[in-house]
């Protein structure tokens, strides 16, 4: 590896971790969707700051483009307070008319500089270790890497500084007003934060890779875990790993180095997606199916408590009766024998001492709704769980 | 048009999301068949698009992530993943392969004659599925559980209108490109809403304004060098909106702002009656004359109002002097009793 890769790689690392802390929280906010607003309509402050200083390395074209992202928020907001659309219409309707200003501002005035739509839309992160600070002379690395490594020292140190407020009104914001912090001014710190992030990472990587490394590592952590903690670090973790094994995707194809990040952020986020233990596809339909055989069972065991008479227990009778498929109702049957409340002697199917108690119990459940009585049943079954 | 859909469904961003998840699918049919033909290209756009809507819709339904992660996830990793095709593309040995990234920022001017007739197929075919099916999907934009219950198959409904839309995006895209689609598909919808309450005249509208807007940034694009065309429709496609907020007869921020101004002079008037009304309580004589000036301490007197109140003939004025006349006695007396009869 040449030194140039190495730096590539930190660079992109860094931009994953400082992504990676305000999207854990966007995503907890429901606000996923600002990110992609900001990561757009800072273009018009990129362009004026440009024209400003006639300088694409000037620190005012940062600041400038911040400015922006957190107008954008203010005027989501402002739109939103009139109560004439709702929420998502509101950033639906603020960011594509700041991009075209700044699209046209570009196109009308700036054509023949170097800044162009795509490499702001793209960014290229392959050129970054060639864009040298220099102070006095001595080469201290990439100017991205200084940029990034300071916006990351600043989001760290506000994370710690105001964890506790910060979770406090991300999960409880009307406790948090009560107990005297003001929630606005939370919300719009972590606005300018997300803006800062979006700006300074996106002249390394690119708007969208940008969007993409603030909600999916979020959003992939959101399924593993509910603790904000190890959410946070789970994140963080998944940006880096797609980050570090997204650049050698791209060195392998020769492609973009932030398509390829991206498209490592999605394949995880699709295996989380269908093998999470508790919250992934395959679990979901898996709970689902067992709470279905679980309502049928207690439907059948009904059935059997209601009816002594032997020509209602039969096991076929039963089969028609219910109007259960075949398979349907060998699989509750088993099920019920497997627990010992029911027996079957010539086809006739009769409740045992243990069903018995057990349907008595589950029909107070169901009639009182009381969780006390079935807490040593729990363990058996799913359907008493949720 | 079909986005009043989307603005009424609360899917506004569904467009922004899907215009983005359209990107792998032209770069997928393109290093298909290697060639760029419109059709092919769109054809792959409108499968991935669709891909993207309902992995977005398996997202919201199937784990706890909100919609807004679904959307912003979906958009931002199909693009991405779009993005590394693109870019593998432009390494491979194909002379075709210069224009795809036409796509991103839309340009009107490369339309050629068959693009357009086909928009024009696609159009007419969305009316008239429109119009066949308009009693369903108002029913299921307003009432989802009732259109349920009495039968209608919402799950289908559902999908077609869905398909729509990503049709109706994956069309633009071409004209005004990626990043700007979502605007074209919300702001018309959402000017034409606050005109109206009326689902019939706001497909009109929407359609009417989004007619308007492309036609004007064309025209203002056409005139003027190095203008791409996308975004100055989306620039004036955004006036009519900020118009429409503004000036609106009955949501308008403007006209808002007048009711709003409207009622507090007619609750300061009521003050002053009221206050009148307790002087003139006090003596015998309820159109005993009384000096202006007693009212000055009171902050809801103006001349203004007193002169309204005179209007009214419920208080008449005789030099410095005011007094209450009968009719203005009574209804300052029940004032708070039936204050509807006087807001008139």
């Amino acid at each position: 590896m040449s030194s140039a890769q190495i730096e590539i790689q930190l660079i992109a690392s860094l931009v994953a971790i400082a992504c990676a802390i305000p999207g854990t929280f966007l995503v907890l906010r429901k606000m996923a969707m600002i990110s992609d607003a900001i990561s757009h309509s800072i273009l018009p402050g990129l362009v004026v700051g440009f024209f400003i200083t006639e300088n694409l390395n000037s620190p005012l074209l940062i600041v400038l483009a911040a400015l922006t992202g957190v107008i954008t928020v203010v005027l989501v907001e402002q739109i939103q307070k009139t109560g004439l659309v709702k929420e998502d219409t509101a950033i639906g309707l603020v960011f594509p008319a700041l991009f075209s200003i700044g699209v046209i501002l570009i196109a009308k005035n700036a054509n023949d500089v170097h800044l162009d739509v795509d490499a702001v839309l793209l960014g290229e992160l392959a050129f970054t270790p060639f864009d040298r600070l220099l102070i006095s002379g001595v080469d201290i690395g990439p100017k991205s890497l200084w940029i990034i490594g300071f916006i990351l020292l600043i989001t760290v140190a506000l994370l710690f500084a105001f964890f506790k407020e910060l979770k406090l009104s991300t999960f409880d914001a009307g406790l948090a007003a009560t107990l005297g912090f003001s929630p606005a001014v939370i919300h719009y710190g972590l606005m300018t934060v997300s803006s800062i992030t979006t700006v300074g990472a996106f002249e390394a990587v690119g708007a969208i890779l940008v969007v993409a490394l603030m909600i999916a590592p979020a959003a992939t952590a959101y399924l593993l875990t509910t603790d904000l903690k190890k959410m946070l670090l789970l994140s963080i973790i998944f940006g880096v790993f797609s980050a570090i094994s997204g650049y050698w995707l791209a060195h392998w194809l020769d492609a973009s180095i932030a398509g390829s990040i991206t498209t490592m952020l999605g394949v995880l986020f699709f295996v989380v997606y269908l093998f999470a233990p508790s919250k992934g596809v395959i679990a979901v339909m898996y709970r689902e199916k067992q709470q279905k055989i679980e309502v049928s069972l207690l439907t059948f065991l009904l059935h059997l408590k209601n009816h002594t008479e032997e020509s209602e227990r039969h096991v076929n009778h039963l089969n028609e009766h219910i109007n259960w498929q075949k398979v349907r109702s060998k699989t509750v049957l088993e099920l019920a024998q497997k627990n010992n409340m029911i027996a079957i002697n010539n086809h006739i199917v009769s409740l045992t001492k243990k069903g018995d108690e057990f349907t008595t119990l589950a029909i107070d459940y169901i009639m009182t709704n009381e969780d006390a009585q079935i807490e040593d049943m729990k363990d058996d079954f799913f359907l008493f769980r949720g | 048009m079909l986005g009043s859909f989307a603005v009424l469904r609360k899917q506004s961003l569904l467009g922004d999301a899907i215009s983005h998840a359209a990107l792998p699918g032209i770069a997928i049919a393109f290093l298909i068949t290697g060639a760029k033909d419109s059709n092919t290209l769109l054809i792959g756009a409108l499968i991935s698009g669709l891909l993207g809507t309902f992995w977005i819709r398996g997202i919201i339904s199937k784990t706890h992530l909100k919609s807004d992660t679904a959307l912003g996830l979906i958009l931002s990793l199909f693009f991405g993943f779009g993005m590394l095709l693109l870019t593998f593309i432009q390494k491979q040995p194909n002379a075709n392969q210069a224009g795809l990234d036409k796509y991103l920022f839309g340009q009107a001017a490369t339309l050629v004659e068959s693009d357009v007739w086909l928009m024009v197929i696609v159009t007419a075919l969305c009316l008239f599925v429109l119009l066949l099916f308009w009693k369903e999907f108002k029913i299921l934009l307003f009432d989802k559980d009732y259109a349920k219950t009495i039968g209608f198959n919402t799950k289908t409904i559902d999908i077609l209108i869905t398909s729509f839309i990503v049709l109706a995006i994956v069309l633009g895209l071409q004209t005004v490109g990626v990043v700007l689609m979502s605007a074209m598909l919300l702001a018309p919808a959402a000017a034409a809403r606050q005109w109206t309450n009326s689902l019939s005249v706001m497909v009109l509208l929407a359609a009417l304004f989004g007619a308007f807007s492309g036609v004007f940034g064309t025209a203002i694009s056409a005139t003027q060098n190095n203008l791409s065309t996308g975004p100055v429709i989306v620039i004036v496609a955004s006036i009519f909106v900020i118009v429409s907020f503004i000036f609106s007869p009955n949501r308008g921020l403007l006209f808002r702002q007048i009711r709003f101004i409207k009622n507090r002079r007619d609750l300061e008037l009521h003050k002053t009656l009221s206050f009148m009304f307790h002087i003139a309580k006090t003596h015998e004589d309820i159109s005993h004359p009384h000096a202006i000036k007693i009212l000055n301490n009171f902050q809801g007197f103006t001349k203004g109002t007193l002169k309204k109140l005179v209007d009214k003939n419920y208080v008449v004025l005789n030099g410095n002097m005011w007094s209450l006349t009968n009719l203005g006695f009574q209804t300052a007396a029940n004032l708070y009793n039936q204050q509807s009869k006087n807001d008139e």
